[in-house]
């Protein structure tokens, strides 16, 4: 039961920070960025491509990727046994590896986006995705293909369940960090004026803002979150194999995270998240009962893939403004102009069916005639 | 000569995916990522029927191309056409189609696991090849496909020129509005355009397990080279997307060959090779050859 519980935590934290970036992309700035789980993998190449090469040539340890990050991790481990100092640099200075190397490589990314529509858009990034994903998997040079490579553990200290416990502890204070740093930014004028891009570009290239700019932008620091999140997860499971960044888990999940909890809405990703991590966790754990149960004569892997299939469906055709629906950023001067107009309307006449909007509107246009 | 082999069955292949691919997005404006699945539909069909009954894959075509076609119906009725009645984004209709393509991964997953403990031989990786043979020389698989191809061109043209329900297909593929307006059942164009484009890349699935190994994945493996055929050739013209088909299915295989002769092992690259002319052909040329074709041809139509 513990074990649940703390699963559960630890990818809440993982999606909240995934699904986090997504918002800012998608829910606001309205990018359709079908190739999430690129970031993702991006911070996991951080983790097993970049980190471990550096700690080879501190350790000038001359062989490939595979072997090298074997002798990396059990000098390193260690070491860190030894000194937990080493533990908590090393630690930190991979995840900002991981968000540094996430922001270049997402500014990158978007970069087609300069030529192309939406859609087209949206077509680019998940075959820039995927086929990332296949180099990285079939090529063993890169984080080990196949093979995968295994990397230091900066929990060493912990063991079993309390292990679980300390990492389920850094992933939620991170995600809760990144929640405060991500909903200051999306109510400042940078994420109102995500939002404007998302409804309408040429308004905003009317005001004198570069669009591609702020498109490059808000994919680097959405990018550069998802990186994080990849990293962490490396760290989890203490080893990096491609196979585990593949488009089912990090793109079309958070994307019916954050649909299902509702687009645009900082509140409704945490809802989305909590209920997709609980159904699935419970799915993954209780798998052999569920397929002695229910007879299936199948796999429940596949049982999850077509309930989360069919939920997106359902959540699109029948909720599609998701649980939370998106509110209007409540700024200073903007409730002080609600405040104003309420005010004002109850001094006036109610709004009635005899006179709204659309009857003044309708008034006007009878004087206008008259004329 | 292996090789062109192998690239010509490959771009005939791609070319019935990637038909069926601009179909539905010129007549539902739906681009399709479940495309790839689709095709598994024929795998599994003649997988089934071949340890079943033991009939040969290639007898299975029709059942497979029936079975394609009624299961892109299917996902056009369920799925997209309560969003299209909502007036949807063409993004939100992608993410459906992600969606899609999900649940028939999970699909064909449990049907495999089924399968396998139906028959108990492999269902979850197979490959045709063994049953294959020769005519006149050649493999079975590269007269098979290109006789598809030759056909469903002459079909296909024959149904858009020859008959009132084509000039329907034609007039709903250009202008739905005004179609529908002319009293055009847009509605019934739109679904025949789901069942030939589910079809399509069903038959297409039943050839492709001579080619290469089919596993539950293998249709969001190939997608990207799907659209990167149908993108190639101008994602709204069919006789483009063929021509598509062919130098992406031709550069994959040839150009992957030569350069890993002067180069050694990279023949894993051979869908960067794919998604690198998609981008050039988005970046330079957004409307494909077909709109490089038409430019220069305008003046004749």
């Amino acid at each position: 039961m513990e074990h649940i519980l703390l699963t559960i935590l630890i990818w809440f934290g993982l999606y909240m920070i995934v699904c986090l970036s997504l918002n800012i992309e998608y829910g606001y700035a309205g990018i359709p960025n079908f190739g999430r789980a690129f970031a993702v993998l991006v911070g996991a190449f951080a983790v097993g491509g970049v980190a471990n090469r550096l700690l080879m040539l501190i350790f000038d340890i001359s062989n490939g990727i595979i072997e090298g990050s074997a002798s990396v991790k059990s000098a390193m481990n260690e070491i860190m046994a030894r000194n937990p100092a080493v533990a908590i640099l090393f630690l930190l200075g991979t995840l900002c590896i991981a968000a540094i190397l996430g922001a270049v490589l997402g500014a990158i990314f978007i970069l087609p986006s300069a030529r192309l529509s939406e859609h087209y858009l949206a077509i680019a990034l998940l075959a820039i995705s995927e086929v990332s994903y296949m180099v990285c998997y079939y090529n063993p040079d890169i984080i080990g293909g196949y093979y995968g490579v295994s990397t230091p553990d900066p929990l060493l200290f912990f063991q079993g369940e309390q292990r679980l416990l300390a990492f389920s502890v850094l992933t939620l204070s991170i995600a809760t960090l990144l929640y405060g740093i991500v909903s200051k930014m999306l109510n400042s004028p940078f994420g109102r004026l995500l939002k404007a891009m998302r409804e309408d570009e040429a308004v905003v290239e009317a005001c004198g803002k570069d669009v591609m700019f702020l498109r490059v932008k808000a994919c680097a620091v959405g990018s550069s979150i998802a990186a994080i999140s990849g990293a962490l997860y490396a760290f989890y499971t203490t080893n990096v194999i491609a196979s585990s960044f593949n488009r089912a888990e990090w793109t079309f999940y958070p994307f019916l995270i954050i649909i299902l909890g509702g687009l645009g809405s900082t509140n409704g990703v945490v809802a989305g998240v909590f209920l997709f991590v609980v159904v699935r966790v419970l799915l993954t754990t209780y798998k052999w009962e569920l397929k002695s149960a229910l007879h299936l004569p199948f796999e429940a892997v596949w049982l999850e893939y077509m309930i989360f299939g069919v939920l997106m469906l359902l959540v699109l055709i029948f909720k599609p403004e998701g649980l939370l629906r998106e509110k209007p950023t409540m700024t200073k001067p903007i409730r002080e102009v609600v405040k104003r107009t309420r005010k004002g309307a109850s001094r006036q006449q109610p709004l009635t069916p005899q006179n709204t909007p659309e009857s003044w509107h309708k008034a006007e246009k009878k004087e206008e005639n008259s004329r | 000569m292996f090789v062109v082999e192998g690239a010509l069955v490959y771009s005939n292949l791609l070319a019935l995916l990637s038909i069926g691919l601009t179909i539905t997005y010129i007549t539902t404006g739906v681009p399709n990522f479940a495309q790839g699945s689709f095709a598994l539909f024929g795998s599994y069909t003649a997988l089934t029927l071949l340890y079943t009954l033991k009939i040969h894959p290639y007898a299975s075509v029709p059942l497979a191309f029936a079975v394609g076609g009624l299961a892109g119906v299917a996902v056009y009725a369920l799925a997209l056409r309560p969003l299209l009645k909502r007036e949807a984004s063409i993004v939100t209709l992608m993410i459906a189609t992600l969606a899609v393509d999900l649940i028939l991964l999970g699909f064909f997953g449990a049907y495999s696991d089924f399968l396998e403990g139906l028959t108990g031989k492999s269902a979850k990786k197979f490959i045709f090849t063994p049953y294959d043979f020769n005519i006149f020389g050649f493999k079975a698989i590269l007269l098979l496909s290109t006789f598809a191809i030759f056909l469903l061109l002459v079909s296909l043209s024959a149904l858009l020129y020859g008959t009132k329900f084509g000039i329907a297909l034609r007039a709903s593929m250009e202008n739905p509005e005004l179609a529908e307006v002319m009293g055009v059942n847009v509605a019934r164009t739109r679904t025949f355009s789901w069942f030939l484009s589910g079809a399509l890349a069903s038959t297409a699935g039943c050839f492709l397990p001579f080619r290469q190994e089919i596993v539950p994945l293998t249709g969001s493996l190939i997608i990207v080279s799907i659209f990167a055929a149908s993108i190639v050739g101008g994602i709204t013209s069919i006789y483009g997307s063929v021509l598509g088909s062919y130098i992406v299915g031709f550069s994959e295989s040839l150009l992957t060959f030569i350069i890993s002769l002067a180069f050694g092992q990279i023949l894993v690259y051979s869908r960067v090779i794919s998604l690198i002319m998609m981008l050039i052909a988005l970046v330079l040329a957004p409307k494909g050859l077909a709109g490089v074709v038409k430019k220069k041809w305008s003046i004749y139509s």
